[in-house]
């Protein structure tokens, strides 16, 4: 319906619990090989969500959104909007 | 069995989807002979439909066709059945809410312009509820509705959202999408989305009006109305009459729409900011409808409904809105009439010129288009 929630996650500052599932979740859902731009075709307001991440390695950006996510990245994105959720 | 023509048998569309789906060889086939007979008998019901309602005539409808399911907080789509068309109101107001709110709307379409369901054939109405989990929003993904349940699984002191098929208006915004993909098939990025976007606004407030039987001028023109709670500083996600002004919270920020071109958004967010200057095309047709007084649906809406059906295209901008309302309001009460006028009074309000020749008034196709064409994803 047209807002924006926006949230930065340190996995340094997380309680070992949910870093090692958010680190769990990403290799699930093989983040770095994902293409950067999920969101064709747009669906009228479903959410779309920037996720970057970024390691000592590596950085990775992906855009994508609720009617196009693949269903390895749903449970990422549910844990990343839960995330947001808790810090806003 | 029998072979029987689907209009004259009683099994319903959405049972013969089934069969299709589980049943033998012999059944299946039964079934997609029937479905595309009763398709073709819909394509010319539809014809006839649009020649009845236009010449003030009652057409024979096919019928509300509803079905709610329940996706259990989970995100795989539609989910588990819990109601469908005719069926009691059972004990989740959810589920209720979005079974009325789509009926509710269903009449809209058809009790004032005539129209069988979102494609204009009796599509079945599909609405999902329950969607993930603190899920605040609601969505229309190509092929049905989808709807969170907001902050209902917080600690009321910590909620900001309640759940999404409470706002009535949020339930025919939501479906007027999908009549928007079967007619002008708006593109959902800057102008054309931001049409799209103000279209949905727009018949999902007059799908609240109608069920109040409101006047234009007392209607709120407020979207998503008792959809935040008393925690949040507002009192909806946008405002018609007041674009702009619908929230200032400290946690969800400032309602950021604009009410004229002169304050149009250049964004690459939200798709060219779609739901951001949605809030011009919003503002023009509230100071038409105002202007025309009484029930807004039946002069400004109907003026809308025949731009959107037969006149904008998926590319159309704030300004081919203008012209092409304008053209349709002299088409449907009479050049120089007070409808016309009206129209033409509800764009100047917001700073575009209404009427043949007005060439690109400003905006222009706008930041994300731009970037799109760069990148060789628009022509």
């Amino acid at each position: 319906m047209g807002r924006k929630v926006s949230t930065a996650i340190d996995l340094d500052d997380l309680p070992d619990d949910q870093a090692d599932l958010l680190g769990e979740l990403l290799d699930e859902a093989d983040f770095f090989e994902l293409p950067a731009d999920l969101t064709r075709p747009a669906m009228p307001d479903a959410f779309t969500y920037n996720i970057t991440v970024s390691s000592d390695e590596r950085q990775h950006s992906v855009r994508v959104s609720d009617a196009t996510a693949p269903d390895d990245l749903r449970p990422l994105l549910e844990e990343l909007s839960k995330q947001a959720r808790m810090r806003r | 069995m029998p072979h029987r023509h689907s209009i004259l048998c009683i099994i319903p569309p959405y049972m013969m989807h089934e069969i299709v789906k589980n049943g033998s060889p012999e059944q299946r086939d039964f079934a997609l002979r029937s479905i595309t007979i009763s398709e073709q008998l819909r394509a010319h019901r539809r014809t006839a439909l649009e020649v009845m309602s236009f010449m003030g005539a009652r057409p024979v409808r096919a019928g509300k066709q509803r079905i709610v399911y329940d996706a259990k907080n989970g995100s795989k789509l539609p989910g588990a059945e819990v109601r469908q068309e005719g069926d009691d109101p059972v004990s989740d107001p959810a589920v209720n809410e979005a079974y009325d709110g789509s009926g509710i709307t269903y009449d809209l379409f058809f009790d004032i312009y005539g129209r069988d369901s979102i494609d204009g054939n009796g599509l079945q109405l599909d609405s999902t509820v329950h969607y993930q989990k603190g899920y605040d929003n609601a969505f229309w993904n190509g092929q049905q509705m989808v709807y969170g349940d907001g902050d209902e699984d917080l600690p009321e002191s910590e909620r900001l959202f309640n759940r999404f098929t409470s706002a009535l208006d949020v339930i025919g915004h939501e479906l007027a999408h999908g009549v928007t993909s079967y007619e002008a098939n708006l593109a959902y990025w800057d102008q054309p989305g931001a049409l799209n976007e103000s279209m949905s606004d727009v018949f999902g407030s007059l799908v609240k009006q109608y069920q109040r039987q409101q006047s234009a001028s007392a209607a709120d023109w407020i979207i998503g109305e008792g959809l935040f709670t008393a925690n949040v500083n507002g009192v909806g996600i946008r405002s018609m009459k007041a674009p702009g002004t619908a929230y200032d919270d400290p946690v969800l920020g400032k309602d950021p729409q604009p009410a004229h071109m002169k304050d149009y958004v250049n964004t690459i967010e939200d798709n060219g900011g779609v739901h951001i200057n949605s809030g011009i095309p919003n503002h023009a047709f509230y100071v038409t409808a105002v202007e025309l007084g009484g029930f807004a649906w039946e002069k400004a809406g109907l003026i809308w409904y025949k731009t959107l059906t037969d006149k904008l295209g998926e590319r159309s901008t704030f300004q081919d809105a203008a012209n092409l309302t304008f053209e349709a309001a002299g088409e449907l009460f009479g050049t120089g009439s007070l409808e016309q006028q009206a129209v033409r009074t509800g764009w100047s309000e917001v700073g575009i010129a209404a009427g043949a020749g007005n060439g690109e008034n400003g905006g222009g196709d706008g930041c994300f288009t731009a970037v799109l064409r760069a990148v060789g994803l628009a022509k």
